[in-house]
């Protein structure tokens, strides 16, 4: 871009051709007021804020939506400016309630901090009291017309970044308010309660009932952390008081992985079930008592040396690399049992076979065969679906598991318009997204996958040289109708689909824990093979995102924590490291046979109450450490939580328990 | 010696909270009396407006007899102050502007849950309200606004020094607040 030259308030400034007025000003240091700009979002020139002078114009213009141009002679702060600015602050206040003294947001309210600078202590207009509607309805948020300067920002953050688009503005003139779909109550219509208005409104319009009066920014400790629910690894802001969570905020909300879904922003302030305190253990009576953890550990070690390699562990993948490899190398090393297996196991096995056989038949580039690790670096980060034109996603509901995943694939459909293919047997996890939904009968993926593939070779749709002799070999068993009799999708849609992806420049395609359920790693490699085929490669990664279940999943399977399924071997004793982690009713069906159960959870749950031993353990806000994201990304797990006294952290049991055994662990 | 600067002051439709700030000023109180004689307050109790150098108002002018007094304290002072968010701008008093004057009394005094066989006081002595509750410039000239709810006593010191050293106060942004 051409960079040009300006006048701004008499001192030569550089910019780039195609810069705003107000963004030149802001690269060069030079204030001017706003209150409906937001960077990242769309400028719409809605508040007047901005306005300033410029040479040959008549009246004054906001500088937000104001094209710079090379030689353009502006000014920013004239008095006139200046008082027109005070006057429009004035008009906002009489529009509406804008009376601080009963606002949440008093503090951090972006139209007060205006009226100080401009020292507004009276307004000269009458006022309008207008009675509008505080929607309280939903779980998380609130809107109040009342505070609403109707800037626009929940809106363009609905639309731009969350791709929700669920916020509108409805009615006309003085009249306008922000609207969820067509005047809905917010919790009735399609809003995801993501959060991102909240954090975008500058008012105490859009606020969230679960960080009501608990404190304003300047009373906070501010700490970016990492949310500990799925693989997709978001940064999150928390905003901490007292020892207590006042909010979590996005740290970097309008960038490509910067929103937050409900879960990272208000789900983690939910969690209230009651905490394990003490350590127990189960009497002789077969009731469980608390106990010091001096006892606790030594019964857990006893129980350890005695049964050895009887003795099997389970991990949770939420659980930072630090404590992940103590505990692989307490039970590898000082029991001697290499039954270890994360929560998530299951699925890491199946990805990484399905990834191995691909290797097989299409070796990896030989740059990244040396990097590729358990064969997941064949994966391309995130990012890439914005820039994907046919997103193909299959077993995978993204939209509740990985939702920031679901926000980019809406963002690419609505932004770039990439095309959509829902490959699930159950229900169309984009609703009014899709462009094709693809029902195969349960168990029939792999076919149809490889029916796809077929195609898209009859095609002629493949990148040159990538159709090997031994996949057409392959591939030629599957002929069009019979994938359409196995898979019970007709004919033309799969034709339809395979023109899309086949035809797409940077198709891409993500699968979930449906797809991996089924327990066929084949269906995989055949997904991997339908991505190569086509050339969609990037970096020297394959355009094939899998959705990891949990916040360090990756980075346990890096470890090697999640070798071995240990639910087919018979044992005598488990190790369950569950912290916050939730087990689910299959593991607790097979807890229960279990000779002697150690559960370390920081809840009370059917797992510790079935324990021999429980020890208590920290949630995510008390403990530290790295994490993985599911698409290989470093992060580092922030204590933002001063743990209760005497609370001892996940390793220092570990260690604790090695020192028992005459071995000295130390963390890693 | 030099004469003191008298001054005035009245709440009309308020909490008392900004004549509770300027007693907040404390030991600061013991130098402004050098300076300053206070005639009619709610701090004297006295009633009946002489002519004063500075008239201040607290509250929003929400009945007849809040306008009266008002223009009473107007005619009365050469410089007109006004504290507090409710003399500023309305404030929270405004809350009832949404509904109309009869809804108001009828939520207040007959439908209130705690309320049986109320009734709407109707006696003469009392001022009926206004339609609407308004900020004191919508019914006289004020010359200096002092928001807050309620100023802090740093920005009433302000205020009033600056008028003693001949000055019309205008609150640094620093000291202005709203809440």
């Amino acid at each position: 871009m051409n960079e040009i030259t300006l006048t701004i308030d008499d001192k030569e400034v550089k910019g780039k051709e195609g810069n705003t007025v107000l963004e030149i000003c802001q690269a060069n240091g030079i204030d001017v007021p706003t209150l409906c700009h937001l960077d990242g979002l769309s400028d719409v020139g809605a508040c007047r804020m901005c306005v300033v002078d410029i040479k040959g114009e008549r009246r004054p213009v906001p500088s937000c939506t104001y094209p710079a141009r090379d030689g353009l002679v502006v000014r920013t702060n004239t008095e006139q400016l200046e008082r027109y600015r005070r006057q429009m602050l004035e008009l906002i206040f009489t529009e509406r309630n804008h009376f601080c003294m009963f606002c949440e947001q008093s503090g951090d309210c972006e139209l007060q901090k205006l009226a100080y600078r401009y020292q507004m202590d009276n307004v000269r207009y009458p006022y309008t009291f207008p009675p509008l509607p505080v929607d309280s309805l939903s779980d998380y948020l609130v809107i109040d017309h009342n505070r609403c300067v109707v800037c626009g920002r929940c809106i363009r953050v609905c639309s731009e970044i969350a791709a929700s688009h669920t916020l509108d503005f409805g009615r006309r003139g003085w009249r306008t308010l922000v609207s969820a779909d067509l005047e809905q109550p917010l919790g009735e219509s399609s809003c995801t309660s993501c959060g991102a208005c909240v954090q975008a409104c500058p008012t105490g319009a859009i606020f969230s009932k679960l960080n009501l009066y608990k404190g304003s920014t300047s009373d906070c400790q501010q700490i970016t952390t990492v949310c500990p629910i799925c693989g997709v690894g978001c940064e999150l802001n928390v905003l901490v008081k007292d020892n207590n969570i006042v909010r979590i905020e996005a740290p970097r909300l309008t960038e490509t992985r910067g929103p937050l879904c409900s879960m990272g922003r208000f789900e983690l302030l939910c969690q209230n079930h009651p905490r394990v305190t003490s350590p127990m253990l189960r009497d002789n009576q077969g009731e469980l008592k608390e106990c010091t953890m001096e006892r606790a550990i030594e019964v857990t070690a006893e129980k350890l040396g005695e049964l050895k390699d009887g003795f099997a562990g389970i991990i949770s993948a939420r659980i930072p690399n630090e404590t992940l490899s103590l505990f692989h190398k307490l039970l590898r090393e000082v029991v001697g049992s290499d039954l270890i297996d994360t929560l998530d196991g299951e699925s890491y096995r199946i990805i990484a076979e399905g990834i191995s056989q691909f290797s097989l038949t299409s070796p990896l580039p030989s740059r990244e065969r040396n990097k590729v690790r358990e064969g997941l670096d064949i994966e391309c980060p995130i990012e890439e679906i914005l820039e994907a034109d046919c997103i193909l996603i299959a077993g995978a509901d993204a939209k509740k598991t990985h939702p920031i995943v679901g926000t980019l694939v809406q963002r690419a459909i609505s932004q770039k318009g990439a095309k959509l293919i829902v490959v699930d047997s159950s229900r169309d996890v984009f609703p009014l997204w899709t462009d094709l939904w693809l029902k195969p009968r349960a168990g029939s993926e792999g076919t149809l996958f490889n029916g796809l593939a077929k195609m898209i070779i009859d095609k002629g749709l493949v990148t040159p040289g990538k159709a090997k002799a031994a996949l057409i070999q392959f591939l030629s068993q599957y002929d069009v109708n019979e994938v359409d009799r196995a898979t019970g999708i007709e004919a033309k849609s799969l034709e339809m689909a395979a023109e899309m992806y086949g035809q797409a420049e940077r198709g891409i395609i993500i699968y979930g824990e449906g797809l991996v359920q089924r327990d066929e790693p084949s269906f995989i490699t055949s997904l991997l093979n339908l991505a190569d085929l086509t050339g969609n490669w990037v970096d020297g990664r394959l355009r094939v995102i899998s959705l990891k279940p949990a916040a360090n999943s990756r980075g346990g399977w890096e470890l090697g924590v999640a070798a071995r399924d240990i639910k087919q071997d018979r044992l005598k004793g488990l190790y369950l490291l569950l912290s916050d982690d939730e087990e689910d009713k299959e593991l607790l069906g097979w807890l229960k046979g279990i000779g002697f159960l150690v559960v370390q959870a920081s809840y009370h749950s059917p797992a510790t109450s079935i324990a021999d031993v429980v020890l208590p353990s920290p949630i995510w806000t008390e403990r530290e450490g790295k994490y993985v994201s599911m698409d290989g990304r470093p992060l580092e797990l922030k204590r933002v939580l001063q743990p209760k006294e005497g609370l001892l952290q996940d390793q220092e049991i570990l260690i604790e328990l090695s020192k028992k055994l005459g071995h000295e662990l130390s963390p890693s | 010696m030099v004469a003191k600067v008298k001054i005035a002051t009245a709440w009309l439709d308020c909490c008392s909270g900004c004549h509770m700030s300027f007693l907040d000023l404390d030991e600061a109180l013991i130098g402004l009396a050098d300076a300053i004689e206070i005639t009619a307050s709610p701090i004297t109790d006295i009633k009946e407006f002489s002519p004063v150098d500075v008239g201040i108002i607290e509250g929003a002018v929400s009945t007849t007899h809040d306008e009266e007094v008002a223009r009473n304290l107007r005619a009365n002072c050469r410089i007109l102050m006004v504290w507090g968010d409710c003399a500023c701008f309305g404030g929270i008093c405004t809350m009832r502007n949404l509904f109309s004057k009869e809804e108001i009394l009828r939520r207040s005094y007959i439908e209130t849950e705690s309320t049986k066989n109320g009734k709407i006081p109707s006696s003469e002595d009392l001022p009926p309200l206004l339609e609407q509750v308004k900020p004191v410039n919508q019914v006289v000239k004020v010359d200096c606004y002092v928001p807050g709810c309620p100023p802090s006593s740093e920005a009433i010191h302000y205020a009033l020094t600056e008028l003693l050293e001949g000055r019309i106060p205008v609150l640094p942004s620093e000291i202005m607040r709203f809440d």
